[in-house]
């Protein structure tokens, strides 16, 4: 494990999170009302590369910036975000079953992402279900994440080095 | 599933950031957005927000190419015996209506009066929330414009929020579409007083104090004071609604604003409810609130 791929890794979800503040979301590209979250799908597709605890560490910093940046209680993003990095360091090694397990597995750690996300907002007064599409604002974002990993995951490889995937031993 | 070995290193520190996060956001909601929680995002401010509007002079003509193209879809059935000069003049369009709309929105939001000829300063959005759940904004005047905790936010077509957080140069907008805003407002055929609440992505609900007196579709909602300067629109009662066995009067309301247009707003700086500008000394002069339909 370098050094360099983890500051890689933090390069990409900051970038990715100044995509999400400016390209992305209300008054800018919101495709049926919702847009895809870059930064959860960072973390997940760098928690692949990653050793553990860099993993873990990375998903935590870019949870926490993500609610300094936002708008909602500051460590819900770090909640969630740490939860799918944690999951995806135990579940990556079926990444070699194919395309569809990936794309089911990047729906499944996105959906999962957004719902953490809901509940511990709902548990900090954050009011999220209180919006009658709360579950339109878990699952689009979710499957736009898949359709974007098809384009990120190989600009992600190329950066942090094209080796494979670790593996938790 | 990759063997599960328990507290291992990664499980340990995964447990130990989970209690780090429940803790940080426990002090957040307790310090009620003051205190660390403020510096921490006063400072992460200060370091994305430059990046954030260089990154947006780039974004913008990339989502103003997007809306375009969108609503020329949009509009095909409706112009199709113009298609053909679309085409012509598309290539054009694309670069000039994303300008144009942006300085005829400037234009018009400096012509734009607050209510009571209050001082308000001109801001532009550079940033939108990080998330779905988000329902903010992020606006470049801060503390060293006037701009404080508290004011509220309006464009030319109605209110749009209240700021909630300001740092010496930027600003953060809690839309009125924020199921954790609620807005006192006046129905301006009843006269009658109740609070707007947003849903998100839903229309904003109304729900008045009185459930004796219907609302009717259509009805004027304006902002009654109180957390908001008075006299500006909220919106219109989009569904007429009679009190529901006398113990409640809810409907929706069409929100004036279109949140996903907002551009350019104006922060009115010359108002502040009394929970920011402190009570009233003696012999201070009683505020009038303004009229509504002066100047419309």
């Amino acid at each position: 494990m370098s050094g360099k791929q983890i500051i890689y890794a933090l390069l990409l979800t900051l970038g990715g999170l100044v995509l999400q503040t400016t390209l992305f979301g209300e008054s800018r590209i919101e495709p049926f009302g919702s847009s895809p979250n870059l930064v959860l799908l960072l973390v997940v597709i760098c928690a692949a590369y990653l050793e553990p605890e860099p993993a873990l560490l990375v998903a935590f910093t870019s949870g926490l910036l993500t609610d300094l940046l936002g708008g909602s209680v500051i460590g819900l993003w770090a909640i969630s975000m740490v939860v799918v990095a944690y999951i995806t360091l135990r579940v990556r090694r079926r990444i070699d079953d194919g395309v569809i397990v990936v794309a089911a597995g990047l729906l499944a750690l996105s959906v999962l992402g957004q719902a953490i996300f809901a509940i511990a907002g709902t548990l900090f007064g954050q009011q999220v279900f209180a919006d009658p599409g709360w579950y339109r604002q878990i699952v689009l974002p979710s499957l736009y994440n898949v359709v974007i990993a098809a384009l990120l995951i190989p600009i992600v490889s190329k950066i942090m080095g094209g080796r494979q995937v670790r593996r938790l031993v | 599933m990759e063997p599960f070995r328990r507290f291992d290193r990664s499980t340990s520190l995964f447990i130990g950031l989970l209690i780090v996060s429940f803790l940080t956001a426990t002090i957040d909601v307790r310090s009620q957005g003051a205190g660390i929680g403020d510096t921490l995002r006063e400072g992460t401010q200060s370091l994305f927000a430059p990046v954030q509007q260089a990154a947006s002079v780039v974004t913008r003509p990339i989502v103003g190419f997007v809306d375009g193209i969108s609503n020329i879809a949009g509009l095909r059935d409706e112009n199709e015996r113009l298609v053909n000069r679309i085409k012509e003049l598309e290539a054009q369009v694309q670069d000039v209506v994303g300008l144009q709309n942006r300085l005829e929105e400037l234009e018009r939001i400096n012509d734009l009066d607050p209510p009571g000829d209050l001082a308000a300063v001109t801001a532009r959005i550079f940033s939108v929330g990080t998330s779905e759940f988000d329902h903010i904004r992020w606006i470049d005047r801060g503390t060293d414009d006037g701009v404080v905790e508290g004011h509220t936010v309006i464009d030319e077509d109605g209110l749009v929020g209240r700021v909630d957080f300001a740092t010496e140069s930027r600003a953060r907008v809690r839309l009125i579409s924020d199921p954790n805003n609620g807005v006192g407002v006046r129905d301006l055929s009843t006269n009658e007083t109740g609070i707007v609440e947003g849903q998100g992505s839903g229309p904003l609900r109304l729900r008045m104090f009185n459930p004796e007196l219907s609302v009717d579709e259509g009805d004027l909602i304006v902002t009654e004071g109180g957390r908001f300067a008075p006299g500006i629109v909220v919106g219109s009662v989009a569904v007429s609604a009679t009190a529901e066995a006398g113990f409640s009067l809810i409907t929706e309301v069409t929100a004036a604003v279109d949140f996903t247009r907002i551009d350019f707003v104006k922060v009115i700086v010359g108002w502040l409810p009394s929970e920011f500008s402190g009570p009233p000394e003696p012999g201070d002069p009683i505020p009038d609130a303004p009229d509504p339909f002066e100047g419309n």
